[in-house]
């Protein structure tokens, strides 16, 4: 996984093999489809006789049960059916109703931030490359925008932009969405500034832009950057980008991810992004039986892609205190039989939490000398391998279960900490460098922002 | 007012009154009674492991849902907390309490769940009062029970009648140490009010060592062979449960864990198999 920053291009390379795992056939992390994701449930669900699922139902409301009959929660459905729940699991989104009945407080803050996902056809790497398993993810002070691998020709893409470039961006064509992301990935950020506020403009005044005029000023702008033809930062050829034709591929190609061709029709959407996290997960007093996973818990930045993480790791957790609760006999709607649950999962979940939002706020800042600090940051943590670890297991890589691998994998991480030894006087180098250059950046950034200001 | 029946029995009358006065709170689980609720999967968990210990030991077919089809007696039920549990895992329980209100809420309370009629029955009555009835029991249960009665002798003993041979007695109680005294009475109590004062007397307290004491002295044919100075693991068990503020709940101690049954513990033992 490449990770850079969009004004001083400081750069992150996270790997497979750091922890042990051969990055051809294992991999740190893995991309799977929603549609994959569901049948595979769907599938294991069919093998359990006891369940079952109502399917082309919805749910019209959830009344509470009259005190004297219990206080259970009561479901009703569409098909007139009522449904009396032990325990009501609210596993039903950020506008979550069982949240709702349950009157479990949340609280958070809505980033002014749209993601535009969708899915993007490519060529596939030349033979001279590694394979497409790596994901790139570059942050703009607009949001990140993230591109992650499905096959060798097909990638998913979050883009985290500010609300009303991504309503036009959303509101042109396709193939301007293509051209746009192949630029957010290649050109400087003031460049995609100027970009943006065309398509505004067009937007504006009523009629989306069009590809060529794209085209047009991504070319003129690659040319006033001086960006050579021939290397992986223009797209000039993007369309005759083939395996047959590409030949040996530029240096830099993998710093990049593939030239995007086009977009796959009904795969784009967009939604808003927002932090939110109730303040319990279990329901007490009048929502009693009642318990949250996953996003009607906890609604989280996708810049490091681990909300459906917290949430699978939730349904895990549930499950697991759940089959505690029935091996005791306990009624598994008690507030005593769910609360490990909480107790293991609030705090895990708001420490990854807080740190998704910590990370947005301080990559969406183009201010000069946070810029330098946090580019400085990055080429440190890049240069400790231990690290750098931690955070891959942290976001949810399992390195290999048998013991031999294990140790060996310990064993790498000593060797790279020796390593890191020498990386740290390259990096204190650095540091000394840049130091003196970041003081020197900061006054005269200082200096730029603040004249317009005292004019004004 | 107790009915006649009960008055020359173990009961205490005081304790009777006391607890019937927080019967309704039984079921709040944040209330008075909410160590019982936190208690609750620790008694469950060393019931089940006694059962498919001894099991095993006998070579049994031992099947996980070991308490499936028992008849389970838990004397001084309150507001049902073991009853309904013994009953879902599928033991043929009954639960008796002294107190009427307790009852009430326990038959109540379970009426909700309809999971709980075909296995659960509660009846206001004393123990003594169902050694008259033929019904023999494969285990009895008496749970934070001993420390409120009159005459624990008499009541053991009542209790260890009503199982049938190589039936087991489950018990769990307080220690009297000073350590019980500063936990259960003080700081529970007095200091941090998370239990009603007055709920406990010290002097009724009872030491593990007195328990096992005891059975060692039972009957023509003692339960625990009077000669050694530890039970042996298939005629009893001492083990201890301690309570973490941090995670509000109850584990169960390792056995023989130090200074573990200085305070709340469990005890089983089992009746000889004549």
């Amino acid at each position: 996984m490449e990770v850079w920053d969009g004004i001083s291009d400081a750069r992150i390379h996270f790997s497979a093999s750091d922890i042990g795992l051969d990055e051809n056939t294992q991999g740190m992390s893995r991309i799977t489809e929603n549609i994959n994701l569901q049948r595979g449930l769907l599938r294991y669900l069919s093998t359990m006789p006891d369940l079952h699922l109502i399917d082309k139902t919805k749910m019209t409301s959830i009344v509470r049960e009259h005190e004297d009959a219990g206080g259970w929660p009561l479901v009703h459905l569409d098909n007139s059916k009522i449904l009396r729940a032990r325990l009501l699991i609210g596993a039903d989104g950020f506008n979550s109703p069982v949240r709702k009945y349950a009157q479990i407080p949340s609280y958070g803050w809505s980033y002014d931030t749209q993601a535009i996902v969708a899915t993007m056809f490519h060529s596939p790497r030349g033979p001279l490359q590694r394979p497409n398993t790596t994901a790139y993810q570059r942050f703009l002070p607009t949001g990140p925008i993230a591109f992650l691998p499905i096959s060798p020709t097909a990638s998913s893409l979050v883009w985290s932009i500010r609300p009303h470039i991504a309503t036009a961006i959303m509101a042109s064509s396709l193939s301007v969405l293509a051209r746009m992301i192949n630029a957010a990935y290649r050109l400087p950020h003031d460049s995609l500034q100027y970009l943006y506020n065309r398509i505004l403009e067009h937007q504006n005044a009523g009629t989306p832009i069009s590809v060529d005029e794209v085209i047009e000023e991504v070319e003129f702008r690659e040319r006033a950057h001086g960006i050579d033809t021939t290397s992986a930062y223009s797209s000039s050829h993007t369309m005759e980008n083939t395996v047959e034709n590409q030949g040996v591929p530029p240096a830099d190609s993998e710093m990049l991810p593939p030239l995007v061709t086009s977009i796959q029709p009904g795969t784009v959407a967009s939604f808003p992004l927002r932090f939110n996290h109730t303040e319990t997960y279990i329901g007490e007093g009048r929502g009693s039986r009642t318990v949250l996973v996953g996003d009607a818990a906890h609604t989280v930045h996708p810049l490091a892609g681990q909300g459906l993480n917290l949430g699978l790791a939730d349904a895990e957790c549930l499950a697991r205190v759940i089959n505690n609760a029935v091996l005791s006999g306990s009624d598994i709607g008690t507030h005593a039989s769910l609360l490990p649950y909480t107790q293991e999962r609030y705090f895990q979940n708001h420490k990854m939490m807080s740190v998704f939002d910590k990370l947005h706020k301080l990559y969406t800042t183009s201010f000069g000398p946070i810029v330098q600090a946090r580019s400085m940051g990055l080429e440190v943590l890049n240069e400790f391998d231990t690290v750098k670890a931690a955070i891959m297991l942290n976001a949810g890589s399992q390195p290999r279960q048998n013991e031999a691998s294990l140790r060996s994998t310990v064993f790498n991480l000593a060797g790279s900490a020796l390593e890191t030894a020498s990386g740290v006087k390259k990096a204190a180098d650095l540091t000394r460098g840049a130091v003196g250059s970041m003081v020197m950046n900061g006054i005269q950034q200082w200096m730029k922002t603040s004249r317009p200001g005292q004019s004004s | 007012m107790l009915p006649s029946r009960l008055l020359r029995s173990t009961v205490n009358a005081a304790e009777i009154s006391f607890f019937s006065r927080l019967s309704s709170q039984w079921w709040d689980e944040r209330g008075e009674f909410a160590f019982l609720h936190q208690m609750n999967p620790v008694r469950m968990q060393f019931i089940r492991q006694k059962l498919l210990e001894t099991a095993c030991d006998e070579d049994e077919t031992v099947s996980q849902n070991i308490l499936k089809g028992l008849q389970v007696l838990d004397v001084g039920c309150g507001g049902g907390l073991l009853s309904e549990s013994l009953a879902r895992l599928g033991a043929r329980t009954v639960g008796i309490d002294a107190s009427e209100p307790n009852i009430e809420i326990a038959k109540h309370h379970a009426s909700t769940d309809s999971r709980l009629s075909e296995n659960l029955s509660y009846m206001h009555t004393s123990a003594e009062s169902l050694l008259s009835q033929s019904r023999r029991y494969d285990v009895v249960c008496s749970m934070e029970v001993l420390e409120h009665v009159d005459n624990p002798a008499l009541f053991l003993s009542t209790c260890a009648q009503l199982l049938k041979p190589s039936g087991h007695l489950f018990l769990s109680t307080i220690s009297r140490t000073p350590l019980a005294y500063f936990l259960t009475i003080m700081m529970a109590e007095n200091v941090l009010r998370r239990v009603a004062p007055g709920t406990h007397t010290y002097s009724k307290f009872i030491k593990p060592s007195e328990l096992v004491e005891f059975f060692q002295s039972y009957g023509s044919c003692p339960w625990i062979a009077p000669s050694a100075a530890q039970p042996t693991r298939t005629e009893a068990e001492v083990r201890g449960i301690v309570y973490n503020p941090l995670s509000s709940s109850w584990n169960l101690a390792p056995r023989d864990a130090w200074a573990a049954t200085e305070c709340n513990y469990m005890f089983w033992v089992r009746k000889p198999a004549e």
